[in-house]
């Protein structure tokens, strides 16, 4: 079975023309794969690797180094919550506590609905805002209990 | 205090073009573009400009190594680092959310003068936001014509801390590893996809307008020897008033805490970290050390990205020092064996001292991996491996001593 849609390939097809060199779109094409099936599967890169006209070892390669991709299936609406020094300082235990408790999962674990997954991130660059809250790669503020409140209604 | 680049922060719309415009914006350009590339260059030699992206290498002379058209000739790219992802530093994210058509400004004149055609913003993916922000800016600037032939290219990294190296940036970008090459050749003779490339921060390149507009000297005269015009600060931690604090290159570290406040709640300090986590903290002493790259390197340490974490009397050495070195061994790339392996045992041998199960000879077994690592790996996180427990352990024994039978 075929990974993506034609829609989808189509797209993946326009990020190896985008930039002067082909290769410059691999790290793009992956993040979209990343957004579609929330994971990177051993199948999808190699599609990838296809389209791109690259080994599978080398996709699979950069597919397993940056933390964005993962090989578990992540929620609809990815939580991170930053624990480097300023956010450690401003209570991140504390906060990682909390969203266990909320959503109900261990970190780096799906709801059973999919909707939501959380993990511990690397500093997010937020320290003013400590500690912070991010959700699908936007900058939420910092994780407080109320914002944990909030992540089940987010749209 | 003389402000270069957040003078006009109280606007709330000077994100976008045409308030940026009516306070003066894209005039620096268009003085740019009628003078020879050589003169603009000498401007910037002149300004005593430094990168601010952490490494403190003077901008003007950086420039000066791309090799010239007639001896290399074909294309020539300009890089826009904006992938801060250092423990406490948060300040492009700010000039980007405030400010994105300053930072365009002053890549157009950098590309302008290394000849550049197509330039690059690469953009830490977790900053959404700000590249929704540069998106809509970048659009906004072509549609006013002000791009001239220059194509500016927005792309997003994939959460590696290490991306934000200069080479392993590049090598992110060819669609690899972020592993850093070992240089030389060094980016602007042999960078992206083996091109000449100059790879710039956020904060250095949206310093050139000005210098432009004012002269390379009315920049240099702002600042202090060898380090002209003015630095960020994000200042996070133990504070009263966290955020972004610009101030001329020389400015106190005593200053600088004064303006955000202080420390917290009237308690004492126990140290600053000035530049973000990699750097060696600073003791209450040491406040009147002055803020530039040159004077802060004699106290031991480095201004970084001006990522600065004050931290009162209440915190423990070893759990800051676990936090780091954690920190340090999830974003180590593995290339270099040192520092795979040895951020690692840091780690490891830090958490065992927190869970009370501390051993004698543990700090001297942290110094040894500290000291087999520093000066034998390619990159600079490495190197930090070593001299954070070092730092941690020497400024602050009493810590170590509580909680590691025989320390010292």
């Amino acid at each position: 079975m075929k990974p993506f849609t034609d829609e989808q390939e189509k797209s993946l097809v326009a990020w190896t023309k985008k930039y002067p060199y082909t290769n410059l779109g691999l790290i793009e094409a992956l993040r979209s794969v990343q957004g579609w099936h929330r994971m990177i599967t051993p199948e999808a890169a190699s599609a990838v690797a296809d389209i791109f006209k690259l080994p599978f070892n080398h996709v699979w390669g950069v597919a397993t180094f940056f933390p964005t991709f993962t090989r578990w299936k992540t929620g609809e609406k990815r939580v991170g919550v930053c624990h480097g020094l300023s956010c450690f300082l401003k209570g991140s235990n504390k906060a990682e506590w909390c969203l266990e408790k909320t959503l109900g999962v261990p970190k780096k674990q799906a709801t059973p609905d999919g909707k939501l997954s959380w993990e511990t991130m690397e500093c997010l660059g937020a320290c003013e805002q400590a500690p912070a809250l991010q959700v699908n790669d936007r900058l939420v503020g910092p994780a407080t209990d109320e914002a944990i409140a909030k992540l089940k209604d987010m749209k | 205090m003389t402000k270069i680049l957040t003078v006009h922060f109280d606007d709330p719309k000077l994100h976008e073009l045409e308030t940026y415009r009516r306070l003066g914006g894209y005039e620096a350009l268009k003085k740019a573009l009628g003078m020879e590339r050589k003169a603009l260059q000498e401007e910037v030699v002149k300004s005593n400009l430094r990168g601010l992206g952490g490494a403190g290498f003077p901008v003007g002379f950086k420039w000066s190594t791309v090799p010239p058209e007639d001896k290399v000739p074909g294309p020539r790219y300009v890089v826009v680092n904006c992938d801060e992802s250092e423990p406490g530093c948060y300040k492009d994210r700010v000039l980007v959310t405030r400010a994105p058509h300053q930072l365009l400004e002053g890549l157009l004149i950098a590309s302008y003068v290394i000849g550049a055609k197509d330039s690059f913003i690469f953009i830490r993916g977790e900053y959404q936001n700000q590249y929704d922000i540069l998106e809509k800016a970048v659009a906004e600037a072509e549609k006013a014509g002000l791009l001239g032939d220059v194509r500016i290219h927005l792309m997003r990294g994939a959460g590696a801390y290490i991306s934000g190296l200069d080479t392993a940036l590049l090598e992110t970008m060819e669609g690899k590893k972020a592993w850093p090459r070992q240089p030389p050749p060094f980016p602007t003779v042999a960078g992206l996809m083996g091109k000449p490339t100059v790879v710039n921060n956020v904060e250095t390149l949206s310093m050139l307008p000005f210098i432009v507009r004012e002269g390379g000297e009315a920049f240099a005269k702002i600042g202090c020897a060898k380090n002209g015009g003015t630095v960020l600060f994000s200042v996070s931690g133990h504070v009263e008033k966290e955020g972004v604090y610009e101030v001329p290159m020389g400015t106190k570290l005593r200053d600088v805490l004064a303006l955000a406040g202080g420390v917290k709640g009237g308690k004492k300090l126990k140290c600053v970290i000035p530049g973000g986590t990699s750097m060696p903290p600073l003791l209450e002493k040491d406040l009147d050390i002055c803020l530039d790259f040159d004077a802060i390197r004699a106290a031991g340490t480095f201004l970084g990205a001006g990522g600065m974490i004050v931290l009162d009397e209440t915190v423990d050495a070893v759990e800051v020092a676990h936090n780091i070195e954690r920190f340090l061994a999830h974003e180590s790339c593995g290339q270099c064996t040192p520092c795979r392996e040895g951020s690692n045992w840091s780690e490891r041998i830090l958490e065992r001292i927190l869970e009370g199960k501390g051993q004698a000879g543990d700090t001297e077994n942290l110094a040894r991996v500290g000291e087999n690592i520093t000066g034998k790996v390619i990159c600079a996180l490495g190197d930090t491996v070593g001299m954070v427990t070092r730092a941690y352990i020497t400024k602050f024994p009493d810590d170590f001593k509580k909680r590691v039978p025989n320390h010292g």
